[in-house]
């Protein structure tokens, strides 16, 4: 579903990528791990379609995003991808069921039933006004978790989803994650500097220094 | 050590980071303050013409003789005056009008023996007296005069005089500060041969002590008035102070909206650091300090204001001069105003007005940064929704206070305890608080109101946008006051010139109704107070084409204490010529001692017809039936007018100052005017004008005079669209978190801009709502109270609904468009830098 094909990344004279090379299955949950500052959210930027690798090839179903316009990459993005953010990223001034709705409005679509099914299944019910700032970073994250899934993307991107949260919580959100996905057979990239949470990954790769470790 | 520290980090950092929201903000509070100072400059010059003019060249002298009629007076008064009094000066006096140059200028006959001694020419070489006393066209002129013009010594120039040119041979230019700015020196005897003024005065100047000034009054002729140069320069004073003040008044209305948009700024920087601020207070620092960091702030720009506001109020200055010098030689006399400089005096205005405004913007926000506890800073979202229950309460203030201000313009329009509206102007001011209170509520009931609409219509950005300005309702509602405040003064003034000029129009119609008018060229006021040559008046009534000919003469008179402007006509011909040809009872042909006043004085001093008024003349004090109270816009100084045969009767004068001729019908006025200008060329300067042209030119003055208004308004939008701008722009700076996590999730840059684009749009219709509700509550002020107390003028309040749909729809337009900048700059966000947090 995605291959990654000698792709390098430059961040002026910093080489963060060096000749990746990699594949992923459909359906397939990949973890990859690493230290700071190893790449790993660069890599994911560059299959999430918010960059583009200065030499090699990304290719998504057959597509080759590496090359497409601005404009192909947004709507690559819309239709896509569903991204998790360590820091939760929810729109601050719209409530909990309008961050949800958001990628079907983009998308120009509309279905409330939904959003809702997915604020249940998230176990938000009754919080479907709340602001954000009303939430706890747990919930928060349910919320960009719903937010990621909403559209029935293919591939979901989470980049250190549960760097905000205590353990137990972010067991929880782990625990969400993989349930949700593996239902519908999302493709799941997940990076993480906590190796343990490797064990929800069907397959886990390590980077280093730009570099996919074997 | 520690607060300049925190000065250097906090906000020089941040005004320099955000340079371009800095200067929007720099320029927003430079505009209102350069208008404000350019507006003072030009009318405090006004004044200093005046004083100039007054004092003329004799300045050490406290006292002047003059006709109490404005008009020249037989020269024997200067032997008794000098028998009584050592130190005085005969002035004869003539207004010039340079048609090359279109400049104004003053000529005065000297008593050149005594003044030369005072004066020094800019050749330092004794200065040619022979030539200038043996030349009968010999002038100096002021070195000011001289640059101006390009002027040298042994240059000839030509100047309408009455009404006729002449040619003036210039023997020498004098530099002496104290010398008004445009002054030609005619030695008097000379002035007296050529301009036809033998055995006549203008005025006697005198130093004298209050003993001996008062013997001088009881030995004069009872038409002839010893003032004191003050007072005549306070009653000159006086009458331009309505329009001063009212032209000041709507040059504040600019500082207004510069003082919303640093408010915006101040305010949104507190948002946007209330990480900071926590931080701080975490560590230890005062809440006073975090309150003079951004007072500091404020400071900061209303300093840089103010530094360009006096440039640009220097360039205001001279724009506004030209206006202002126009205004006043049509409606009072003729000035001629020079010097624009700022002096440091208004450098200091200029600097205490940007600090003020500063302060008084930045003073709440500084306050509520001082409120700010650390645990709000991680909560993004929740710092305006601490106030959001105050929404109501400040509403109901806002409606108090508009209540108020409509209570005082109304007691200001019954009682009028001023003889300025100052209440009127504080109701104003009141009410645009008041409405400024109210629109937070306003906002959030809009957008309540437009929310769906708004998400079935543009999805995802209409939803982001809506809900982005519920959030932030209290920084909107700011981007909407300036909108607001805008559209008002443009609703207002521009009710207030398309209702005067409907008024003036039905005034054109039912007062200019001769065929043709003949006017001295020289005379660029309304009314002209030097007669026509007889031999002019004969000349033009003696064409076959000529049925009727009406000679109005003008006069300045005493009424109720005050100099007012006295017209006298032909009653019965033009009762005949405005109503057919039926025979008039003698009380409507004014043939009884009746008096026609204009509104203004009936308002003044609660006059209506059938009363009886004294009237000061000649022959001493007459009385007087009041026929007639109607409107009058020639002058804001009190019009009265009479029948002709009273001028002969008590002012023992029968000549014209302006003639309006009727022709026989059937006759060919083209032709006339044509034969009529032939006959003149070269013996006479005149200005010969058919009914039409005539017209048109009423209302191109009228248009003329409101051309300083026009620039008010312009720059007052520009302040409004820079506060719209300044709000959308600190959002983008604010939201680039919230920007890139659109991006992620597939929003393009286009939808971003529609988000900015729609809130504009918001805030524009919400403005220009609004403002039309501030703009017609202002309009009715500024049209019944404040025009009314100030210049007694009656206007039928119209609103020009075709006008005002075409320019609000401009300011809608612009705003929209103004939401454009701020998404350029979206653009520029990179999206991965504010969403990966390695």
């Amino acid at each position: 579903m995605i291959r990654l094909e000698k792709v390098d990344k430059f961040y002026g004279q910093a080489h963060i990528l060096k000749d990746i090379t990699l594949g992923i299955g459909k359906g397939e949950f990949v973890s990859i791990t690493g230290s700071s500052g190893s790449g790993k959210s660069t890599l994911l930027n560059l299959i999430g379609g918010m960059d583009r690798p200065d030499k090699g090839r990304i290719i998504v179903d057959e597509d080759a995003i590496s090359s497409f316009t601005d404009e192909d990459l947004t709507l690559y993005r819309r239709r896509k991808i569903g991204f998790i953010f360590q820091f939760f990223n929810l729109l601050p001034n719209i409530t909990v069921f309008e961050n949800i709705r958001m990628p079907l409005l983009l998308n120009s679509t509309d279905d409330k039933d939904r959003v809702s099914s997915f604020i249940r299944r998230v176990g938000l019910q009754g919080k479907e006004g709340s602001f954000p700032f009303e939430l706890s970073g747990g919930q928060q994250q349910r919320v960009a978790i719903a937010r990621a899934l909403v559209h029935d993307p293919e591939i979901i991107l989470a980049d250190e989803p549960t760097g905000s949260l205590d353990s137990q919580t972010g067991e929880e959100i782990m625990e969400l994650i993989k349930e949700l996905s593996s239902e519908s057979r999302k493709t799941v990239v997940l990076v993480t500097h906590e190796a343990y949470l490797s064990r929800f990954a069907d397959r886990t790769l390590k980077i280093r220094d730009g570099v996919i470790l074997s | 050590m520690t607060f300049l520290h925190l000065v250097r980090l906090i906000i020089f950092r941040n005004l320099r980071r955000e340079w371009f929201l800095t200067v929007l903000s720099v320029v927003g509070v430079a505009l209102g303050i350069g208008l404000f100072i350019g507006v003072k400059v030009a009318s405090d010059r006004a004044v200093s013409s005046f004083e100039s003019d007054i004092r003329g060249m004799n300045t050490a002298m406290n006292f002047e003789i003059v006709d109490s009629s404005g008009i020249d007076f037989p020269e024997s008064a200067y032997r008794t005056v000098l028998d009584m009094v050592d130190n005085c000066l005969p002035v004869l006096r003539a207004v010039g009008h340079m048609q090359a140059a279109n400049e104004t200028i003053t000529i005065e006959g000297i008593y050149t023996a005594r003044l030369m001694s005072l004066i020094r020419p800019v050749s330092r070489q004794p200065y040619d007296l022979e030539r200038f006393l043996r030349e009968p066209d010999g002038v100096m002129i002021s070195k000011q005069l001289a640059e101006a013009l390009s002027l040298k010594k042994g240059e000839k120039v030509t100047a309408l005089v009455y009404d006729r040119e002449y040619s003036l041979s210039i023997v020498d230019v004098i530099d002496e500060p104290s010398l008004p700015a445009k002054i030609v020196l005619m030695d008097i005897g000379n002035f007296q041969d050529y301009f036809q003024k033998t055995g006549y005065l203008s005025r006697i100047d005198l130093d004298a002590d209050a003993v001996t000034a008062q013997s001088v009054m009881a030995a004069l002729p009872p038409h002839l008035a010893l003032v004191s140069k003050e007072q005549s320069l306070q009653d000159r004073k006086a009458l331009l102070k309505s329009f001063r003040y009212n032209l000041q008044f709507v040059s504040l209305i600019a500082i207004l909206v510069g003082l919303f948009l640093l408010y915006n700024t101040v305010f949104l920087s507190v948002i946007k650091r209330r990480t900071e601020i926590g931080i701080l207070r975490g560590l230890g620092v005062h809440r006073m300090t975090i309150v003079l960091l951004f007072l500091s702030h404020g400071l900061l720009i209303g300093a840089l204001g103010s530094v360009a506001g006096v440039v640009f109020g220097q360039v205001a200055a001279s724009f506004s001069a030209l206006a202002v010098e126009r205004t006043i030689s049509t409606i009072y006399s003729p000035i001629a105003i020079s010097g624009t400089l700022i002096t440091v005096k208004d450098i200091l205005l200029a600097f205490g007005l940007g600090i003020a405004v500063s302060l008084g913007a930045s003073a709440l926000p500084a306050y509520e940064a001082s409120k700010v506890r650390p645990s709000e800073t991680s909560r993004e979202g929740s710092f305006e929704g601490r106030y959001l229950k105050y929404v109501g309460l400040l509403a109901a203030a806002g409606l108090a206070s508009i209540t108020f201000g409509v209570i005082i313009s109304w007691y200001d329009y019954n009682a009028m305890p001023f003889d300025f509206p100052f209440l009127a102007y504080a109701g104003i001011l009141c009410m645009i608080a008041g409405f400024g209170l109210a629109s937070p509520f306003f906002l959030s009931n809009v957008l309540r109101l437009i929310r769906l609409p708004a998400e079935k219509t543009f999805a995802a950005t209409g939803q982001i946008a809506i809900n982005d300005m519920q959030g932030n309702v209290y920084r909107f509602s700011v981007a909407l006051m300036s909108v607001a405040v805008s559209c008002a003064l443009i609703i207002a003034l521009l009710t207030l010139i398309f209702s005067f000029r409907g008024s003036l129009r039905s005034w054109i119609r039912q007062n200019i109704n001769a065929d043709v008018y003949v006017k001295p060229s020289s005379c660029s006021s309304n009314f002209c107070f030097f007669p026509l040559s007889p031999e002019l008046v004969e000349l033009v009534s003696g064409f076959e084409e000529v049925d009727a000919v009406d000679r109005f003469r003008t006069l300045h008179i005493d009424f109720f204490g005050k100099k007012v402007v006295a017209g006298f006509g032909d009653m019965q011909l033009q009762k005949r010529y405005r109503g057919g040809h039926q025979e008039l009872a003698p009380e409507e042909a004014g043939q009884d001692k009746s008096v026609g006043i204009s509104s203004y004085l009936g308002f003044r001093h609660s006059l209506k017809i059938g009363d009886t008024v004294d009237i000061r003349t000649p022959r001493g004090s007459e009385q007087f039936v009041v026929r007639d109270v109607f409107s009058s816009y020639s002058t804001t100084a009190g019009f009265i007018y009479l029948d002709r045969q009273w001028l002969k009767e008590f002012w023992s004068l029968d000549d014209a100052t302006q003639v309006a001729l009727y022709l026989r019908e059937g006759s060919d006025i083209s032709r006339f005017i044509g034969r009529l200008k032939e006959a003149v060329r070269g013996r006479y300067a005149v200005d010969v004008m058919n009914n039409d042209e005539l017209r048109k030119r009423v209302l191109s003055i009228f248009d003329k005079t409101f051309a300083i208004t026009y620039a008010i308004e312009a720059i007052s939008i520009a302040v409004s669209l820079i506060g719209v701008v300044n709000t959308l722009l600190t959002f983008v700076l604010e939201r680039k978190r919230e920007i890139s996590v659109i991006r992620y999730l597939g929003g393009s840059w286009q939808q971003i801009t529609r988000v900015l684009v729609l809130s504009a749009g918001v805030v524009g219709i919400g403005g220009i709502v609004l403002g039309s509700f501030m703009g017609l509550a202002m309009s009715v002020i500024f049209i019944t109270v404040i025009n009314k107390i100030s210049f007694g003028w009656e206007i039928q309040f119209r609103i020009p609904y075709l006008y005002l749909s075409g320019v609000t729809a401009v300011l809608f337009l612009t705003t929209l468009l103004s939401g454009l900048i701020p998404a350029r700059v979206a653009r520029r966000v990179d999206p991965k830098r504010f969403i990966s947090f390695e």
